[in-house]
């Protein structure tokens, strides 16, 4: 027992003396986006209380372990935390509140799955954090763009805001689907 | 039967689809970021459709134009990882300048390529021991420069690298790409040798040593008479005038030597640090056999090499530059032997070492078996000298309270062998650069002097 802990420490030691400044940015972005889409997505009775604590050590968590299912339990603790404001709290759905929690959720997983392939003491060139930001700004520009146009839309038609999001969900269901055929279809070559 | 002879290709035959086998395609793999993207977009979907809320299917929306984004073009091959490394001739001490160049043949950018690489531990290349990460554009290249220092001789290796890419926005990663090493030979550093002795044996007919035999040469061995067959131009005039009879001037011929570098690899001993360190045994043993072969090459004799160690490796004795380079490359397989397989003695028999060779022996002198070796060459008539290569420091780890007693009567022990070498009339010197050898040729020289036989 006593050997285990020392020798993670030693390991933590290693990890800390030889990490490089680029991943651990990387890992803080994580840890900042999730963390941020949690004190926006959850409550403001939840986040004024004790009970943030654990919600931000969960939006944490996939900072120090990218590759893990921690990321997705972090995201889906986002999306719960927004159902239960806006269910049971019966909070508005207000438009900031989409945009930054659709913009944060996907900064938090595009930049885990950047993290997960990066190893931390990586000497890491420019061109890649560059290009990866740049392709996560042109899909958060775009479906803030949507969200923007969509929730607008569903204003103008309220009443058939049921129907819109049947129809928009079942266009995006058939898509992943397909999306998920094709690749299976080519990995399977 | 039809009485024909069955008859059958030489050549095995081509096995069906081994040739599509052997090309097995480069094998991308979804991440776990691929898995997510799929659940979260289909979860927040069916949520959004099943609960009536735009607000959710907009949230799915970042990550199904992602993902859709990402995937519109899929990869196909695997990345081409090369190492180069310095060709030219390379000295301990010297800078290596090795890199890595990773190449795209694919019809879509590598946002992420991450490249290790392995270096031996005496090339001290610039950040070798991270990783890189870098990006790969379409059908380009892109290259790491490695720089840095060889740090000892050998052979030795930078490599094998291996590459990871990681394509559409890290939702493809392609399984490791693993190039083999490639190799950097490092010359020895000759440390500055002359010995200004003669050689005991000078036998060859053309060479830079003055013989012990009278013929053409420059070195004067006297002045006696005229005698019929004697060249005109050898008369000496000042002599002949003074006595009214004709005298010539006698030389001694010019002749060249063998020398024969036997290299004790029984052993090895001490902690060698690389060129800037502490040397070791093998070290000692190598920058000063590439100095006495130079030294010994560069005067015109002919100089071969013998390793003492069950391998028995030998290098035939050759002159000149070209020998010096065959001797530097040869220098840099020495290995410590650590079989247990005793040289054999038909290949160190007295016989394969010619008579008249001077045979420099570059031993430690830990092992029994040198020390038998020495005496029987000795025995055998060869002129003998041993370079005692033991780094003055060395001990054996402390391994209990009484290691530095045994280390003290090992001492004793050896220098005690040393002595009764001595004794045998092998001249023992320690190896120490420039002059090492004079005070022990002049001692050869004079045994070589004396009649032979016993």
């Amino acid at each position: 027992m006593l050997a285990s802990i020392t020798r993670r420490l030693e390991r933590a030691r290693t990890v800390l003396s030889r990490a490089t400044l680029v991943p651990l940015l990387v890992r803080g972005g994580i840890a900042v986006s999730l963390m941020l889409a949690v004190l926006v997505s959850w409550p403001a009775s939840v986040v004024t209380s004790e009970l943030v604590v654990p919600l931000l050590a969960v939006a944490a968590y996939p900072a120090i372990a990218p590759r893990g299912r921690g990321v997705t339990a972090a995201i889906l603790l986002v999306v719960a935390g927004w159902v239960v404001d806006t269910t049971w709290e019966d909070a508005r759905i207000a438009l900031w509140r989409v945009l930054a929690l659709a913009t944060l959720l996907y900064l938090g997983h595009t930049l885990a799955a950047l993290a997960a392939v990066l190893p931390y003491d990586a000497v890491v060139s420019v061109d890649v954090v560059a290009t990866w930001l740049g392709r996560a700004g042109a899909v958060v520009l775009i479906s803030a763009v949507l969200t923007v146009v969509a929730l607008g839309l569903a204003d103008e038609l309220s009443g058939s805001a049921f129907v819109i999001a049947t129809l928009v969900g079942l266009a995006g269901a058939v898509g992943a689907t397909m999306l998920l055929t094709r690749l299976l279809h080519r990995t399977g070559n | 039967m039809s009485g024909e002879p069955l008859l059958r290709a030489a050549v095995p035959p081509v096995e069906e689809g081994s040739a599509e086998d052997a090309w097995t395609g480069p094998a991308w793999v979804p991440t776990r970021a691929l898995g997510r993207t799929v659940l979260l977009t289909g979860l927040l979907l069916v949520a959004g459709v099943a609960l009536g809320r735009v607000d959710l299917v907009l949230l799915a929306a970042p990550f199904a134009i992602g993902g859709a984004l990402a995937l519109r073009r899929m990869p196909r091959s695997a990345p081409q990882v090369t190492i180069d490394a310095d060709e030219e001739h390379l000295v301990e001490g010297g800078s290596v300048d090795g890199g890595l160049t990773v190449a795209n043949p694919d019809v879509i950018r590598y946002d992420l390529v991450v490249v290790r690489t392995r270096t031996s531990p005496w090339l001290e290349l610039e950040k070798a021991d991270r990783p890189f990460a870098v990006t790969v554009p379409v059908d380009g290249w892109t290259g790491i420069d490695l720089p840095g220092d060889a740090l000892r001789w050998g052979r030795h290796d930078v490599g094998p690298a291996a590459a990871r890419v990681a394509a559409c926005a890290g939702l493809l990663a392609c399984r490791p790409v693993v190039t083999p090493a490639r190799g950097v030979r490092v010359y020895p550093v000759t440390e500055p040798f002359a010995a200004v002795e003669a050689m005991p044996a000078a036998a060859g007919l053309v060479g830079n040593h003055r013989s012990r035999r009278p013929g053409e040469g420059g070195e004067l061995a006297g002045v006696r008479p005229f005698a019929p067959g004697d060249r005109l131009r050898r008369i000496d005039w000042r002599v002949s005038l003074r006595t009214r009879d004709l005298h010539v001037a006698a030389t001694l011929s010019d002749r060249d030597a063998e020398v024969l570098l036997l290299l004790d690899v029984l052993g090895e001993a001490g902690t060698s640090g690389g060129v800037k360190g502490t040397a070791s045994v093998l070290d000692t043993t190598v920058r000063a056999a590439a100095a006495i072969a130079e030294h010994y090459l560069k005067r015109g004799d002919r100089v071969s090499l013998l390793e003492y160690g069950a391998a028995a490796r030998r290098l035939r004795p050759a002159t000149g530059r070209r020998q010096y380079l065959t001797v530097l490359e040869w220098l840099l397989d020495v290995r410590a032997d650590v079989s247990d397989q005793a040289p054999t003695e038909h290949v160190f028999g007295a016989h394969h070492v010619s008579s008249d060779a001077l045979v420099v022996v570059l031993t430690p002198l830990v092992d029994p078996r040198s020390a038998d070796m020495l005496a029987s060459l000795t025995q055998s008539g060869r002129y003998t000298v041993a370079v005692d290569t033991l780094p003055a420091g060395a001990a054996p780890p402390q391994r209990s309270p009484w290691t530095p007693l045994a280390t003290r009567l090992w001492r004793i022990e050896r220098d005690n062998v040393l002595g009764r070498l001595r004794e045998h009339g092998v001249p023992v010197v320690t190896w120490a650069g420039a002059g090492s050898l004079d005070l022990v040729l002049r001692d050869v020289a004079r045994l070589a002097s004396a009649p032979r036989g016993r």
